[in-house]
């Protein structure tokens, strides 16, 4: 069950990657991989269950996945902390706009909408 | 056996490809389980996990390259997880299409903004190239910005570090800032915590309530998507 998810998902990304190469060098492989199961999902309009199961155990052990690159902070580090003020304040600075803005514009659309169909009803 | 047939003993074992997935696997359950204790959001498994494979690999005197190298077989499940990422996506389908325009223009404007005000500030305050290209994917999630952040020519982990930081911080300050702006609607307060804080601002959405944490999660795939489609272009 699991291997036939694994298999499709590997080949996706296969996939991905030769796409990646011959016509498309400014997206990863992964993601194209990840655009192209979309669109299968799509037409196909239900998920199979050996890709649920997969998709759920892959996912679910995504931070594991992420450690390996993420330990590669061993070899920048001096870049980072070079930085450090640089990127703290943009870091910080920005989520003080964005995260109020996004929700605010947010909610803002959604009532326009509902009353948009309020008035249609 | 004399001490000096143990440690030669030690070294041969260290340098086994065998040595870095355990090390990997052990890592990640300590801070898995850390986490879980504690229930700090601030402590997540792969910022934790990172430290103590760090602090081990200097404690042992075991260099990045040879560690990759030996959890490769660990790593290259990254690729396939993130082209699996388009299942979660897919189950959403029926709320994108209820509420399309909305999230579309939350998204754009909302993604370009928190791209551009990183960078300009960042910027400002003389930040390298590098670190610029590795922090303006910071708001796709991880898997996604670590490849972009390649793509560009900036540092895979140190984009994971911006990523990490970002969740960190705006899962902070969310909750504070969403009330001052007085905004209240679960699908708003969600794709907010999603666009800023992905998959650590969808936890704590997920505790806000159903509505709450399926928009995050939502914000969280559509920007990553939106990030690794536009990004490469707008800044390559």
């Amino acid at each position: 069950m699991i291997l036939k998810g694994l298999t499709w998902l590997v080949l996706l990304q296969l996939l991905g990657n030769l796409i990646n190469l011959v016509l498309l060098p400014a997206l990863p492989g992964p993601i194209i991989g990840m655009l192209l199961l979309f669109g299968l999902l799509l037409l196909r309009r239900s998920i199979p269950e050996s890709l649920e199961k997969t998709a759920a155990l892959l996912l679910q052990y995504l931070p594991l996945l992420l450690i390996v690159p993420a330990a590669g902070i061993m070899t920048s580090g001096s870049a980072l902390l070079d930085d450090l003020p640089a990127i703290a304040a943009g870091l910080v600075m920005s989520l003080l706009i964005t995260v109020p803005f996004c929700g605010w514009l947010m909610q803002r659309l959604i009532r326009r909408l509902d009353l948009k169909r309020e008035d249609q009803a | 056996m004399t001490v000096l047939d143990w440690r030669t003993a030690w070294a041969a074992v260290v340098v086994h490809p065998l040595f870095s997935v355990a090390l990997t696997l052990i890592a990640f359950q300590l801070a898995l389980m850390l986490y879980r204790r504690s229930g700090w959001l601030v402590l997540q498994p792969v910022m934790v996990g990172m430290l103590l494979v760090v602090g081990t690999l200097t404690l042992v005197d075991l260099d990045y390259a040879r560690y990759r190298e030996g959890a490769s077989l660990v790593a290259m499940l990254l690729g396939p997880a993130t082209v699996a990422l388009a299942v979660p996506l897919h189950r959403h389908l029926k709320r994108i299409q209820q509420l399309f325009w909305p999230i579309v223009i939350t998204l754009a404007v909302g993604g370009v903004l928190s791209v551009v005000l990183t960078l300009a500030i960042a910027w400002a305050l003389g930040a390298q190239m590098p670190v610029l290209m590795s922090l303006a994917p910071k708001s796709a999630t991880m898997p996604i910005a670590m490849l972009v952040a390649e793509q560009l020519g900036g540092l895979a982990s140190l984009a994971a570090v911006f990523v990490m930081l970002t969740g960190v911080i705006g899962t902070a300050l969310g909750p504070l800032l969403l009330r001052w702006a007085g905004v209240d609607h679960p699908a708003a307060r969600g794709l907010s915590y999603g666009i800023n804080a992905h998959a650590i601002g969808t936890a704590r959405a997920l505790e806000e309530g159903d509505e709450c944490g399926a928009f995050a999660a939502l914000g969280m795939s559509l920007l990553g998507i939106l990030i690794a489609l536009l990004l490469p272009f707008a800044l390559g």
